[in-house]
């Protein structure tokens, strides 16, 4: 499974307007075809996550992720925050760039942590924090997928 | 308002699978090589502790049970098939906790049902 198949034109926000961590959560879980009560769990789950650990990465990047009985199969969606915003990420740094994850507790393909794998991998391509602030539609986002090498 | 007991126990087994990936060393250890902070691995058990503490019961103790046979006690339907043991119409036996909240469980396998749509 390749990152530029999961990511399109309805999953991805470059204009995220969240002032806070919470936020950004709820509006990343916008971005899927959830219902309100799924929705709700979702963010719940999501919150839990980050009490173990933030998973703001550094260098401007977060991967909220988790699995959950309220999906089906492997859902993602990416935001991006133009200012940054605290995510009480490992560098005490603005996140800028964020990845959700979320998965059912069982997946048949088991795509979840390959993909968390690669999303990370992505993360730490250098320069690509520019990049991705420079882009302006989200066809250049998915381009930028598609040129990673594997 | 009061949460839905069946979303509690939705919770609930999504904070399990959680805190058993997070015993998986081999898991933990691939989150720390991606980058992922896991400091606080104990508030897991909190978390699952505030949750058992707003379910009926009996309704939690039916789940201990269930658990102890399957790894997941609750399944989806779709289409009328529990997902769990892929039998069809799976409905049947119910129980109403406390709080008023219809609860079903499959014929076949006993598993407690949710429905995604
Ligand atoms: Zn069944």
């Amino acid at each position: 499974m390749e990152l530029k198949e999961l990511f399109n034109n309805t999953n991805v926000n470059l204009n995220l307007k969240a002032t806070d961590k919470d936020a950004v959560l709820l509006e990343l879980i916008n971005l899927l075809k959830l219902d309100e009560k799924a929705k709700d769990m979702l963010f719940k789950m999501l919150k839990k996550r980050e009490n173990l650990g933030s998973t703001g990465i550094g260098k401007g990047f977060a991967i909220p992720h988790c699995r959950s009985l309220v999906v089906d199969k492997l859902n993602v969606a990416f935001g991006r925050h133009c200012e940054g915003l605290d995510f009480k990420s490992i560098d005490g740094k603005p996140a800028n760039f964020f990845f959700l994850i979320v998965a059912p507790p069982i997946e048949i393909s088991n795509y979840y942590l390959p993909v968390l794998g690669k999303v990370a991998q992505f993360c730490k391509i250098q320069d690509i924090g520019a990049k991705l602030k420079e882009i302006k539609e989200i066809p250049e986002f998915l381009k930028l997928l598609e040129d990673i090498p594997n | 308002m009061k949460e839905s007991q069946l979303r509690l126990l939705m919770f609930l087994q999504d904070l399990l699978s959680l805190k058993k990936e997070m015993q998986d060393f081999q898991v933990v250890e691939q989150y720390e090589q991606m980058g992922f902070a896991l400091d606080k691995k104990e508030r897991i058990e909190e978390s699952i502790r505030e949750v058992t503490e707003q379910l009926d019961p009996v309704l939690y103790h039916r789940f201990l049970r269930i658990a102890e046979k399957y790894d997941r006690p609750m399944a989806p339907v779709k289409n009328g098939v529990c997902y769990g043991c892929f039998v069809s119409a799976p409905t049947g036996s119910k129980l109403v906790t406390e709080h008023q909240d219809v609860i079903e469980f499959c014929n076949h396998c006993g598993r407690i049902l949710y429905r995604i749509d």
